[in-house]
């Protein structure tokens, strides 16, 4: 078979699959470097610093976190996404908001907050517990979105072939959500095998502490980019294993006829204990780290503001280059992923496969070596980009982009392909048929995606702080240092406006940008 | 408007073939109705036609000029000037009826808003709609907006994949005649694609039978119905009686006699092909032609088909309708006399099919 042929059975435009080969191979510059560092150290190097024995012991924690964490992860997410999406529990729109604020929090800071409780909570415990409650939300809003798309004449049907409500959750729903909560879990065990912020406040040591010893000790970046390969090949693994599983499950709704909104399943007498567990997960998630930061504040009172007056003076500067990062990162992030969410939904086949897997492989990297890895780069090469605030987004928006192509994928996939095939045939090209029609249909998940990357940015310490300009400083950075010296009254300030930013990101976006006034036609 | 040629079109899936060459002409300004049940690749040739979908091989010209050969020409979908009516309309739902339509409008256009109005009138559609948005209309309003849409921009041809699927049988009906009022008032050459055999055979000048990824027929809506090329066409586009015969001299003899012969007659053995409106049942002894028992009486309101076993020894079973069945009832004795002429084949077809086995018609 020639080329060319081969390339028309791809079917994929050829301006979209270089444009998802750019992406790709931009998102996959810190995984190259490490491999080249790995390599410069040779096997010596590399033996030494994956073989010993209290590395297998951290990456054996690290491995035990991830497995604790994200089936609760799945249970919490899917739960509070049924609970909230599809029963008649009171104020939906504002568990919703609930059950999202923890993705605003910094995990630094929850992780400081948990820390505060005691020395139990400083061990697997509060490790496992912070990445539970921190990032369920991923796995519901993925959930929630894919309980948005269901056909309930599927439900219905269930039910007349003799299932019961229970029944029919987990022998209809769940296996039509399993795409969204094993991509969601796909993210979180990512996250929680490199994790570094959310443990800087424990005594807990996990894998990306060895990374960061073996950095700090002898400044040898060889040693840590060869540990790095570790976690690399576990996410190979996991990649393999999601895709297994999610088999041939279909993103796209191929639906006929009218379909209707799905109904709410009444609670009745279960609508009290449905609401305890539902405040006692919020309670957890964001009541823990935002109370923790009300007590710092009261002491900081307490102690007359002394010691925090000085910093505040830190506060305004420090959130405008907080913003101005997050934002930058943020459209990068978003432009990133764009290609390669577009062409996962409209022209899966192998290529862009692994073109959307290689997105996932820098975000298995410690956040610290993939950051040093930059650094590395442009201190041989990009002179230019060294200790820049461009190299800094980069790395931000390169590390987060996996969540902007999750967040978009989805509505993508609900988007009817007729729907840009009629804006061709009425004389649109490919990029205007994307800007009049795909674009202002899918906006809601390029929102969302926005406001996530924005909103990781925000709560990012270790890549902020490998990279940050000297003469800079962040929100996330000034909260760290003061609260290094257990000045936790003077980095409340901080994290609260890390948190408020987060918030009103979220806010504003949404109600602005983020509705479609009717999105279905039929 | 222009016509349509293509020539020898051939794609395949992984080694499925989806359309095995096929040659379709359709005339400046007339209908086309491609009709085939689904799989048998219909919409893939619409969307060859389109250029959503490359051929692996064959030419499809508009108005004479390329747009896709085999030696590397394809013209982008958008630089065809094709106006594309897909399943369920596809209307863009976060736009206006007016947006809708002045959508492949150049933009002064648009802004001028006269062709959305005249968009509209060709399709019936008040002018007052044009302020609404796609989920305030009904299915029908909805593909005449789609209509609309494809019309606006004065395309060379328009295809019409499906475009009645999924409303009532009244909302389709005159959502049909509005497409044919429309289309005939804008002139244009249409290509249609369906799988429901009244639709093709009601709306195209010629109706043009995809099977198995070949044109099997391509012919006038009556030619196809009374002389379909083989016997499996002949049942999939309408009901057919199918008795053995024997053919001599342009006449064949079967079980209701010596009968003529339309068409192309074969000698020898034959399978003979009666459209069920043919035979006429006659309830007085005397009235001649053969007898038979009523074995089965679906009512159906204005028609009833009738189910009767031939008195030939054979058992045969066929079908007839019938405008007056009036106390008629399952045991009756009845004469079946078939009118006018009848299609034969080559026997190997009825062999196929079992000794002197009829098709049970359905009321569609």
């Amino acid at each position: 078979m020639s080329r060319r042929s081969a390339r028309r059975r791809l079917g994929v435009p050829t301006g979209l699959l270089g444009a998802c080969l750019v992406a790709a191979l931009l998102v996959a510059v810190p995984v190259v470097v490490t491999v080249v560092q790995a390599a410069q150290g040779g096997f010596s190097v590399a033996g030494t610093a994956i073989g010993s024995t209290s590395t297998l012991t951290l990456l054996l924690h690290s491995i035990e976190v991830a497995a604790a964490a994200t089936p609760i992860c799945a249970v919490l997410g899917v739960g509070t996404a049924w609970f909230v999406e599809r029963t008649t529990l009171p104020a939906p729109r504002l568990w919703a908001v609930l059950v999202v604020a923890p993705l605003t929090i910094p995990p630094f800071v929850t992780s400081y907050a948990w820390a505060n409780f005691g020395p139990s909570f400083q061990g697997f415990l509060g490790a496992a517990g912070i990445i539970a409650f921190s990032y369920y939300p991923i796995v519901f809003l993925l959930v929630a979105v894919a309980l948005r798309g269901l056909d309930p004449a599927l439900e219905e049907t269930g039910r007349s072939l003799g299932l019961s409500g229970r029944g029919t959750f987990f022998r209809v729903v769940l296996p039509q959500l399993r795409p969204a909560i094993y991509g969601g879990m796909l993210l979180i065990v990512l996250d929680a095998l490199v994790e570094f912020d959310a443990f800087v406040g424990l005594k807990f040591q996990t894998f990306s502490f060895d990374v960061y010893a073996q950095y700090q000790l002898g400044f040898s970046t060889s040693g840590a980019a060869a540990l790095s390969l570790a976690s690399i090949a576990l996410c190979v693994i996991l990649l393999f294993g999601e895709a297994r599983l999610r088999g041939h499950a279909n993103y796209t709704r191929v639906s006929q006829g009218a379909r209707r909104l799905a109904g709410r399943y009444t609670l009745g007498r279960a609508t009290l204990p449905v609401i305890v567990a539902m405040a006692a997960v919020v309670a957890i998630s964001v009541g823990i780290p935002v109370g923790m930061l009300v007590r710092w504040f009261a002491d900081s009172s307490q102690a007359g503001l002394s010691s925090a007056g000085g910093n505040l003076t830190y506060l305004f500067p420090a959130t405008l280059t907080s913003v101005e990062i997050g934002v930058a990162a943020a459209v990068l992030g978003v432009l990133l992923a764009l290609p390669i969410a577009v062409a996962a939904v409209r022209h899966r086949g192998p290529v862009v496969t692994v073109l959307e897997r290689t997105m996932y492989l820098s975000f298995a990297l410690p956040d610290l070596v993939g950051a040093i890895a930059l650094a590395y780069l442009a201190s041989h090469w990009l002179h230019f980009l060294y200790g820049s605030f461009v190299l800094l987004v980069f790395a931000e928006a390169i590390l987060f982009a996996p969540f902007a192509v999750v967040a978009m994928r989805a509505t993508f996939g609900q988007l009817e392909p007729s729907l840009e095939e009629s804006a061709r045939s009425l004389g649109s090209g490919p990029l205007a048929s994307f800007w009049r029609v795909t674009l202002p249909l899918a906006r809601p998940g390029l929102v969302a995606a926005l406001v996530l990357v924005f909103t990781f940015t925000l709560g990012d310490l270790s890549t902020t702080q490998v990279l940050l300009p000297v003469n800079l400083y962040t929100l996330g950075t000034e909260f760290n240092s003061n609260s290094s010296t257990v000045a936790f009254a003077a980095a409340a300030p901080f994290a609260a406006v890390l948190i408020a930013l987060a918030v009103a990101a979220a806010y504003l976006l949404m109600s602005r940008f983020g509705t479609v006034r009717a999105l279905a036609t039929r | 408007m222009a016509d349509l040629e293509c020539r020898d079109l051939r794609k395949a899936y992984g080694g499925h073939v989806v359309l095995a060459g096929v040659d379709l002409t359709v005339p400046e300004g007339t209908l086309t109705a491609i009709l085939g049940s689904s799989g048998s690749g219909k919409t893939t040739l619409l969307r060859i036609v389109i250029g959503f979908v490359v051929a692996d091989g064959g030419t499809v010209s508009i108005d004479g000029k390329l747009a896709t050969d085999s030696g590397g020409t394809h013209v982008r979908p958008d630089k065809r000037a094709i106006g594309y009516v897909a399943q369920e309309g596809a209307l863009f739902p976060h736009l206006s009826v007016a947006q809708n339509v002045g959508f492949g409008l150049a933009r002064a256009e648009r802004k001028r808003g006269s062709r959305i109005g005249e968009a509209l009138d060709l399709v019936g559609l008040a002018r007052g709609y044009a302020d609404r948005r796609p989920h305030e209309l009904s299915g029908g309003e909805q593909r005449r907006v789609a209509l609309a849409r494809a019309l606006a921009p004065r395309p060379a041809l328009v295809l019409l994949d499906e475009p009645f699927s999924g409303l009532d049988a009244a909302l389709r009906g005159e959502t049909r005649a509005a497409v044919l009022d429309a289309l005939a008032g804008a002139g244009a050459t249409a290509v249609l694609v369906t799988h429901d055999q009244g639709e093709a055979l009601s709306m195209g000048r010629e109706v043009a039978v995809l099977r198995d990824g070949q044109l099997v027929q391509t012919a006038a809506p009556d030619t196809l119905y009374r002389t379909p090329a083989d016997l499996d066409l002949a049942r999939f586009v309408g009901d057919a009686v199918v008795v053995p015969g024997v053919a001599r001299e342009g006449r064949v003899v079967c079980t209701f006699g010596t009968l003529d012969v339309r068409g192309d007659a074969i000698a020898g053995a034959v399978a003979v092909m009666i459209r069920p409106e043919q035979i006429r049942v006659m309830r007085s002894a005397d009235a001649g032609g053969v007898p038979a028992r009523i074995v089965g009486l679906s009512f159906y309101g204005a028609e009833t088909v009738l189910q009767m076993e031939l008195a030939d020894g054979l058992g045969t079973v066929v079908a007839a309708r019938t405008f007056d069945s009036a106390g008629a009832g399952a045991g009756d004795d009845v004469r079946l006399l078939v009118d006018g002429p009848v299609v034969t084949y080559p026997a190997t077809d009825a062999k196929r099919e079992g000794r002197g086995v009829a098709a049970t018609p359905t009321a569609s």
